[in-house]
């Protein structure tokens, strides 16, 4: 039984169909890389994932349990589950790093405040952020940034965790440090699904790779077989345009 | 100019004066912050609420920013009692203070609400956060930030509009002045030293909304 299922979703941008029906499954621990070009889906996809774009048919399980994203709590129960990063960092200007990775825990989790802030310095130092927690975003450089919402997503204790190309709004110098976070992670056994536009990080840390266009899946497989030996056109055009440089 | 001036007999009042002052500011306070809180409620449900309500709420802030404070006062104060509400010249002039006070916030309110960025709703939201959470630690710092300057002149608009209640037999300052001014008829002396009573007012006050944006908010405004 696979954590995450999702069985020919559908969304659309007023009019304009995003998914049209895409199907894709991840096993506990995997790390399912998301490539493709731009305006494919692969954002829309996951944005549909956690609700902020509400599917417009088919479906999604997680945990063999059905999302119905039109009610609250299946809604909450699946937010429980899952977190999300994003490209923009969105982290909360008005807060400290700290309160940023503890606000969720602590107000709408309910969980101990000990618990929470030694959980917190935790991820805080293991990101390479820990000197900076009284800073606020305003303060910090896009990478570091990006790096404490990585903490704040992973303080929830998700089970699968959502990275909406997280380093594409970066400097060029700053997205290794984001990168060697995530790659840390990946050794966790955090189930994740990565869109990203850094073709070398996907091939290294995915243990499956998923080519989207036009908001369907084009192609998966593991990473070797869409870099190396595509079977579909599409996917051989795509890969090839982007190793060239 | 042959005018002596004489200053003892205000001084000798000054008490009196004073006392009137604590009530201008006790009017600004209740305009201020019942007005703040109908207005945020008047900002959220003009961004984000149903498009009748933000009808509703558009018609309200129009009409009393475009009538004179003191004819929507002046209004209350004689169709109250016709309605058969009778209440004191006081509550009627707060009330119509809060009325207009709320619609001029909404606007001032509205432009800080507009101005969350959508990233950080939308993080809010996969946080689990609810409508009433995401409005207390995500929208309302956000707004009291963004415009803690024009909140902090709207405050001092209010002080100094206070004087309108001495139109309704309220004695607040300019009340008391005006009392003073017609026993000892020392009318420059008693408006002159009034003047000053309300700089000071005005000086304390945005002096200590200032420090209080930088202690609380992190707005780096200008004291000086």
């Amino acid at each position: 039984m696979p954590q995450l299922d999702i069985r020919d979703l559908h969304a659309h941008y007023g009019r304009e169909p995003v998914l049209q029906g895409v199907s894709l499954s991840a096993e506990r621990g995997e790390v399912v890389g998301l490539i493709g070009p731009s305006g494919s889906g692969k954002s829309t996809l996951l944005r549909a994932l956690v609700g902020l774009t509400q599917p417009s048919a088919g479906e999604v399980l997680v945990d063999d349990r059905r999302i119905d994203y039109r009610d609250r709590a299946s809604q909450r129960w699946l937010r429980e589950r899952l977190a999300i990063v994003f490209q923009q960092y969105n982290l909360f200007q008005n807060m400290t790093v700290l309160r940023n990775v503890t606000i969720a825990p602590l107000e709408i989790q309910k969980r101990s405040k000990a618990e929470v802030e030694a959980l917190a310095t935790t991820l805080l130092d293991k990101v390479g952020m820990g000197h900076k927690r009284d800073a606020y975003p305003d303060e910090l450089s896009g990478g570091q940034q990006q790096r404490v919402a990585i903490a704040r997503a992973l303080a929830l204790r998700p089970e699968i965790l959502l990275l909406d190309e997280v380093t594409s709004a970066l400097d060029p110098e700053r997205v290794n440090e984001v990168l060697d976070t995530i790659r840390a992670l990946t050794r966790e056994g955090i189930t994740m699904l990565i869109v990203s536009h850094e073709m070398a990080f996907v091939r290294e840390v995915s243990t499956r790779v998923v080519m989207m266009d036009h908001g369907r899946v084009v192609e998966t497989g593991p990473p070797a077989q869409i870099f190396d030996t595509p079977r579909e056109d599409r996917t051989r055009q795509f890969v090839s345009r982007i190793l060239r440089h | 100019m042959n005018y002596d001036f004489d200053y003892a007999d205000v001084l000798q009042q000054l008490p009196y004066l004073l006392g009137g002052a604590l009530v201008s500011l006790q009017i600004a306070f209740v305009a201020f912050f019942a007005g703040a809180l109908l207005g945020l409620g008047g900002a959220l449900g003009r961004v984000h609420g149903p498009r009748p309500l933000q009808r509703a709420i558009g018609a309200y802030v129009t009409f009393f920013t475009n009538t004179p404070a003191l004819v929507q006062v002046f209004f209350l104060y004689y169709a109250l009692p016709d309605a058969g509400v009778l209440l004191s010249p006081l509550t009627c002039v707060l009330i119509g203070f809060v009325l207009n006070s709320a619609a001029y916030l909404t606007e001032i309110l509205r432009a800080g609400v507009v101005s969350v960025r959508r990233a950080e709703l939308e993080a809010a939201a996969t946080l689990n956060m609810s409508r009433l959470q995401i409005v207390r630690h995500v929208i309302l710092p956000h707004v009291t930030r963004m415009i803690y300057a024009p909140l902090s002149n709207f405050f001092i608009i209010l002080v100094l509009g206070s004087s309108m209640a001495a139109l309704f037999g309220v004695e607040e300052l300019t009340g008391r002045a005006i009392n003073v001014s017609t026993t000892n008829l020392r009318t420059i002396e008693t408006f002159s030293v009034v003047a000053v009573i309300y700089i000071l007012i005005t000086f304390v006050a945005s002096l200590s909304l200032a420090l209080l944006g930088r202690w609380a908010f992190r707005v780096h405004a200008r004291i000086f």
